[in-house]
């Protein structure tokens, strides 16, 4: 019953779709974690057009379904006249859903920067760029990497919603060979372990950046 | 700009909200008991049972809800088990929950001291009873939050059911853009719909929240 010749076969393209959805995850999550310092840094910068600003991109990300996100920037890419796009559409749909989650994150590790930090490089004499850049965001990074690591599993399982706009990804090739197959098990397997093994590599991947930050102080 | 699309095809609209609304409630209510049960097992003596959860638990971590819903929808008819396109996507909402409310439901029960069930054993309260009036009461003001957060992200999820074509909010919106070629307004009148409904949820449970943790104020 279980057909493991079609697996072995089918395993060289689903090899080269997961490129695809290792990309989708590495530019959405630079989108994302961009998104997410600027984002925290306008909430905690005291000018008030620019807390709501953030405040309301964050309620609205976190209000409605990635999934509608994602087909609603896939419609209105092409509005501005960019067309056949869906690649794009995805990692901007996927980096602004957990931009907003990001946002929280580093808010909170901006905010358990100590107080006296600032004020003591305050008082030395620095701007507030250097003060943002030397002494707040590299202690904010490494409170924040744990967390952020999950964020990037989330986005990482987020990239399967990208074969609704027909990015052919690990998750939707595996359905294009489903469908001609008429069998799904010996497909879907590989797909789920491909995954897993994914998010160890970030795990990994992580557990090495976090040690190195350690090292450093 | 055709903003009266939207509103002249609410019956549809509304229609697929409704299934979206129950499949959420339904989805919820069998996710709260999976993760009594993934508790339950947790502490029962089987170790072949304890490990089995184990690897479940793992497994769901790392795999998309998308390719559960695929897996679910596809593979257990191979296996004998056929089932509808809702109860398939019920099954998967709950296969993909349950571990993470199981972790929230463990997280809350473990704030309660043990001493507090010391103390109800001593004055002769049943296993049953220093659940019902010491533990659970106290534990569901520290878990609703949680909870609350995950519920949100099912209901989210609903969406994704609309590819095995459950016909929710997210199917009945696809259906009714391709009727009427009015992608933009249509998509975002559904959106601020989610939007509202899932800030009220939230702001709902804040309240109860606040009712539920009162008692802590007043020591």
């Amino acid at each position: 019953m279980f057909n493991s010749q079609l697996m072995l076969d089918s395993l060289p393209l689903l090899a080269q779709a997961s490129t695809v959805t290792i990309k989708l995850t590495v530019f959405a999550g630079i989108l994302s974690v961009v998104l997410g310092t600027l984002s925290a840094m306008a909430q905690l910068s005291g000018q008030a057009p620019l807390k709501w600003l953030s405040r309301a991109y964050v309620s609205l990300m976190r209000g409605t379904p990635l999934f509608v996100q994602l087909l609603v920037v896939f419609l209105t890419l092409p509005m501005i006249k960019i067309d056949n796009a869906a690649f794009e559409a995805a990692v901007i749909a996927i980096g602004l859903n957990s931009g907003a989650y990001v946002t929280e994150i580093v808010r909170g590790a901006i905010m358990a920067v100590p107080r006296g930090h600032v004020e003591a490089a305050d008082a030395v004499g620095l701007s507030k760029f250097t003060i943002s850049r030397k002494i707040v965001l590299p202690q904010a990074l490494k409170t924040c990497l744990p967390a952020l690591t999950a964020e990037m599993t989330i986005v990482l399982k987020s990239t399967p919603l990208a074969s609704v706009i027909s990015v052919t990804e690990l998750t939707y090739t595996g359905v294009l060979i489903q469908s001609r197959a008429f069998t799904a098990i010996e497909i879907f397997l590989p797909i789920a372990m491909g995954y897993i093994l994914i998010a160890q590599i970030l795990l990994r991947l992580s557990r090495y950046f976090e040690a190195r930050l350690s090292l450093r102080s | 700009m055709d903003w009266l699309a939207p509103f002249q095809n609410m019956p549809a609209l509304l229609g697929g909200l409704v299934t979206t609304i129950w499949i959420t409630i339904a989805a919820t209510i069998c996710s709260l008991c999976g993760a009594m049960l993934i508790i339950l097992a947790d502490q029962a003596r089987l170790r072949w049972l304890r490990q089995l959860v184990r690897v479940y638990i793992e497994a769901i971590l790392g795999i998309p809800i998308l390719v559960l819903l695929y897996i679910v929808y596809f593979v257990l008819p191979d296996l004998g088990v056929k089932l509808g396109e809702i109860p398939s996507g019920v099954l998967t909402l709950t296969l993909y929950y349950s571990p993470y409310m199981a972790e929230v439901l463990r997280g809350a029960l473990g704030s309660i001291t043990t001493g507090q069930r010391d103390a109800g054993r001593m004055i002769g309260l049943s296993d049953f009873d220093i659940l019902r009036r010491i533990t659970v009461p106290q534990s569901i003001g520290i878990a609703l939050p949680g909870l609350t957060g995950l519920m949100i992200g099912l209901a989210k999820d609903t969406a994704i059911l609309s590819v095995i074509s459950v016909q929710e909010f997210t199917y009945e919106t696809k259906l009714v853009v391709s009727r009427t070629y009015a992608p933009f307004e249509v998509w975002t009148v559904v959106a601020a719909t989610y939007w509202v409904l899932l800030t009220c949820l939230e702001q709902l449970t804040r309240l109860g929240e606040y009712r539920l943790n009162r008692f802590r104020e007043m020591r």
